[in-house]
């Protein structure tokens, strides 16, 4: 069931209603978490056991991490973490870890042959597996007390709107707020069907629009000119801008409109105006947990130049394969790093004062250095990427047909412009005007469909 | 008070209409239901499934109305020893045995659902596969094996065909007898839902005025529909993408073709040891392969031309391609009039000459 869906839709509405209808807060767990699993089910209905079962060994895990002290403490730590990981190893990474054996051994000349495995990557995977591990990391580090309530605790791992595809919660965000019982507010719905509404907005009209450009030049790079193929290459980075922000989007709308806050994801990441800049801008529920749980306990900046430097390059590495079992993301992860490691006299300049046409020169040469990075993160394989890059340096002539006519075109650059100028002049959701939050649902709805583009397109992140 | 109602409503409303839309019982009730009564009727176009598919009535560019009957009825004054049984789809609806020369019966059956038939050995039992080129090779790859269940009380036998890769009906899931836990998580829940909630003839107007806008101002149809290069026709998307195996722009493989000869000759090889006198096969072209030949994958000529293939051929495509004439409706993913009467006649001048080569029953 994804968010752009009809079923969605109808699940939505009948959830949110009775979720008021509900006079204790149990009552309100226990049909989330319900709505949770059908919701999830409606992907690979098998895949609700795998998510259950890192459900249990958590909640018990941070239990058991709880009343031990010592070695016991940090051996039921690596019990939930090798249960988490274990899974994503499994279904994420064990087939690419095969191929590149064989590979590999071919390169020596030898002919190694280990079983693949056939079966489907569980939507969402990382993200609730990252979830998770935040919950035992936290209780391991005393940060947050075990969860007593199994139903709670799995609701926090399996709350619908944020299950698939983030942001990802930290414990202390959500958890007292799913234990605390909480009316129904008028301004929460208004300000979350706004931004639901915005979300959607994105997915469809933006996102989906520009994808069909982006697969037309990518299917046909070899005989598109260079100057469509780098103009199909910024529309991607607005299409996983939009994809993924307007997830976001409706997943922080959807939970506001039940009381419940997530954190932020996104902060205009094309605004950043270098590239340690734009991750601190971009995903920043991933970007963080990294931080957090990686990047300082590897030591951060703490243990001298060098160090810093490696813990740069491992966090942004990690955070390539996260996104996908492929080394274009292992790439796309490492290039990012290098250039964040790479171009010190950014971060030098990051406390200076900076104005006027300066500013915008390095914001937009920011983004030029993004969207071609990007190209690593939407080609099926380097090959691809680097011939990609190759033809638009090749500066050749050749077909400026980008699969949809000139009107469209104009259209999407014309929207891509609303869009900027809407989440950086109008950055709020909340309307307190009634009449003009009413205006503002029927203008939304209206351009969602009349403009939108339906396609079975789901949501990019999806695959992580 | 007003807002508990409205609310305790739309709560039973929506738990209704997903269930509605998930239950196979349920949904087929209701389509009878609805086209029994005119103003929750659901969308019935005239035009063309593409027509439709794209709701662009309104515009009327496409649309063109095409008569089911009139076909001629063929001469024939030779001896009626022929029983025909037609596999096939929706390409070969509304035929009768008049349609044909020198029939004594003629049986028709849709593949999806497997079939009961009983062979008359005294006379000349043919078995004509109609498949249309875009099912081909998802068919045809996919198909694993033949179950074939012998009633001997009956005298008659059952084949049904199982394991196929990919069947592109709409299955709507079903609570009884038996209850599978991936039919109530149906994929196909979303048509489902389109259909209960805004299929209705007094919604159209606001697909239309969409179909329209997309038309007009951004030169393309909505949907699953794409509009030719020269702007007179309606394409399936799935016939002209590259990336879809029933594509005419779809980039075959040897491995491909071969697989799609073997199958046939499979299924040639089950039918004549049944015993059928003779099996054929006829494959219907996109509209795309013959309205919009360029990048062309050369499917239905390489299959038919294959020498490893024994399965015997009517062959449509050359007729198409070769004549100047238009054999597609410009909104629909099937043939005009003078497409099915040029395969009708194809077809019986193909039975007429075997016949005479080859007159004995079985």
């Amino acid at each position: 069931m994804t968010f752009n869906s009809l079923q969605f839709l109808v699940f939505f509405m009948v959830v949110t209603l009775w979720f008021f209808r509900m006079k204790q807060q149990k009552g309100r767990i226990l049909l989330l978490l319900l709505a949770s699993c059908y919701f999830y089910m409606s992907f690979i209905p098998e895949y609700i056991l795998i998510l259950g079962g890192t459900v249990i060994v958590d909640y018990f895990a941070g239990f058991l991490i709880e009343r031990n002290e010592g070695s016991a403490r940090k051996g039921w730590l690596v019990v939930s973490l090798i249960a988490n990981i274990g899974v994503l190893a499994v279904f994420k990474y064990y087939n690419f870890f095969i191929d590149n054996i064989h590979s590999g051994a071919l390169l020596f000349g030898k002919s190694v042959t280990l079983p693949m495995l056939k079966i489907a990557l569980p939507i969402g995977l990382s993200f609730h597996t990252f979830q998770a591990m935040s919950y035992t990391i936290e209780v391991y580090r005393k940060n947050q007390k075990a969860e007593k309530n199994f139903l709670v605790y799995a609701l926090y791992v399996m709350f619908y709107p944020q299950l698939v595809a983030g942001p990802i919660e930290r414990p202390q965000n959500v958890l007292p707020q799913l234990h605390e019982f909480r009316a129904y507010n008028w301004d929460n719905v208004k300000e979350g069907l706004a931004r639901m509404l915005w979300g959607f907005f994105k997915k469809a009209v933006i996102a989906d629009r520009l994808a069909m450009i982006v697969e037309r030049a990518y299917g046909h790079a070899h005989e598109t000119s260079s100057l469509a193929l780098f103009i199909a290459a910024m529309f991607y980075s607005f299409q996983i801008y939009c994809d993924f922000s307007g997830y976001s989007d409706i997943a922080i709308g959807a939970a506001k409109m039940m009381n419940i806050r997530l954190v932020e994801n996104f902060n205009q990441p094309y605004l950043a105006h270098t590239i340690s800049n734009f991750w601190s801008r971009w995903h920043t529920s991933l970007s963080s947990w990294f931080r957090d749980y990686l990047y300082i306990p590897l030591g951060g900046n703490r243990k001298g130049a060098f160090r810093h430097k490696l813990n740069v390059l491992i966090v942004f590495l990690v955070s390539g394969l996260w996104h996908g079992a492929n080394w274009t993301f292992i790439v796309w992860g490492l290039l990012h790093g290098v250039l964040v490691v790479l171009l010190t006299w950014e971060r030098r300049q990051e406390g200076e004062k900076r104005a006027g046409l300066n500013l915008a020169f390095r914001i937009a040469l920011n983004f030029v250095l993004v969207t071609f990075l990007w190209i690593f993160f939407r080609s099926e394989n380097l090959a691809a990427a680097t011939g990609y890059i190759k033809d638009i340096f090749a500066f050749r002539g050749g077909s400026y047909y980008l699969g949809v006519s000139r009107a469209e075109l104009a259209f999407s650059v014309f929207i891509i412009g609303v869009l900027l100028a809407r989440e950086k002049y109008l950055p709020t959701h909340y309307i307190k005007e009634n009449t003009l939050f009413y205006c503002y649902t029927l203008i939304m709805v209206m351009a969602c469909y009349y403009l939108g583009v339906f396609s079975e397109n789901q949501f990019i992140y999806f695959q992580f | 008070m007003l807002k508990k109602i409205a609310r305790d409503f739309l709560i039973l409303f929506g738990l209704f209409v997903l269930w509605a839309s998930t239950s196979r019982t349920a949904m087929t009730y209701l389509s009878d239901k609805r086209n029994l009564v005119a103003w929750w009727g659901s969308y019935q176009c005239l035009n063309g499934d593409l027509v439709s598919m794209s709701y662009l009535d309104a515009v009327k560019m496409f649309n063109q109305p095409n008569p089911r009957t009139g076909f001629k009825t063929p001469l024939y004054n030779g001896v009626r020893n022929t029983d025909l049984y037609l596999d096939g789809d929706s390409f070969t609806w509304h035929l009768k045995d008049s349609n044909f020369a020198g029939l004594s019966s003629f049986h028709y059956f849709e593949r999806i659902h497997g079939c009961r038939y009983h062979l008359d050995t005294t006379k000349r039992n043919v078995l004509l596969i109609e498949i249309s080129e875009r099912y081909l090779q998802s068919y045809f790859s996919g198909l694993q094996m033949f179950d074939e269940v012998l009633d001997t009380s009956r005298k008659e036998r059952r084949i049904s065909y199982l394991n196929i890769a990919e069947q592109s009906h709409i299955r709507y899931a079903s609570f009884v007898p038996s209850f599978d836990v991936h039919d109530f998580f149906n994929k196909y829940i979303n048509q489902n839902l389109q259909f209960n909630l805004f299929n209705y003839e007094f919604m159209m107007p606001i697909f239309e005025y969409k179909a329209a806008l997309n038309y007009y101002v951004f030169n393309r149809a909505s949907g699953d529909v794409v509009i030719s290069n020269d702007r007179k026709f309606l394409f399936f998307k799935e016939t002209v993408s590259k990336t879809d195996v029933g594509s005419s722009y779809y980039p075959v493989t040897q491995e491909e073709r071969a697989r799609i000869v073997e199958m046939l000759n499979k299924v040639y090889d089950h039918y004549k040891a049944a015993g059928f006198s003779e099996v054929y096969v006829s494959i219907i072209p996109n509209s795309a392969t013959i309205m919009q030949p360029d990048g062309y994958n050369d499917l239905i000529p390489s299959v038919q031309k294959d020498p490893r293939l024994r399965m015997k051929v009517i062959d449509i495509y050359t007729p198409f391609k070769s004549s100047t004439e238009v054999y597609y409706l410009s909104g629909d993913t099937h043939w005009n009039f003078k497409g099915k009467q040029l395969w009708l006649d194809v077809v019986n001048e193909r039975l007429q000459n075997d016949q005479a080569t080859n007159p004995t029953a079985n």
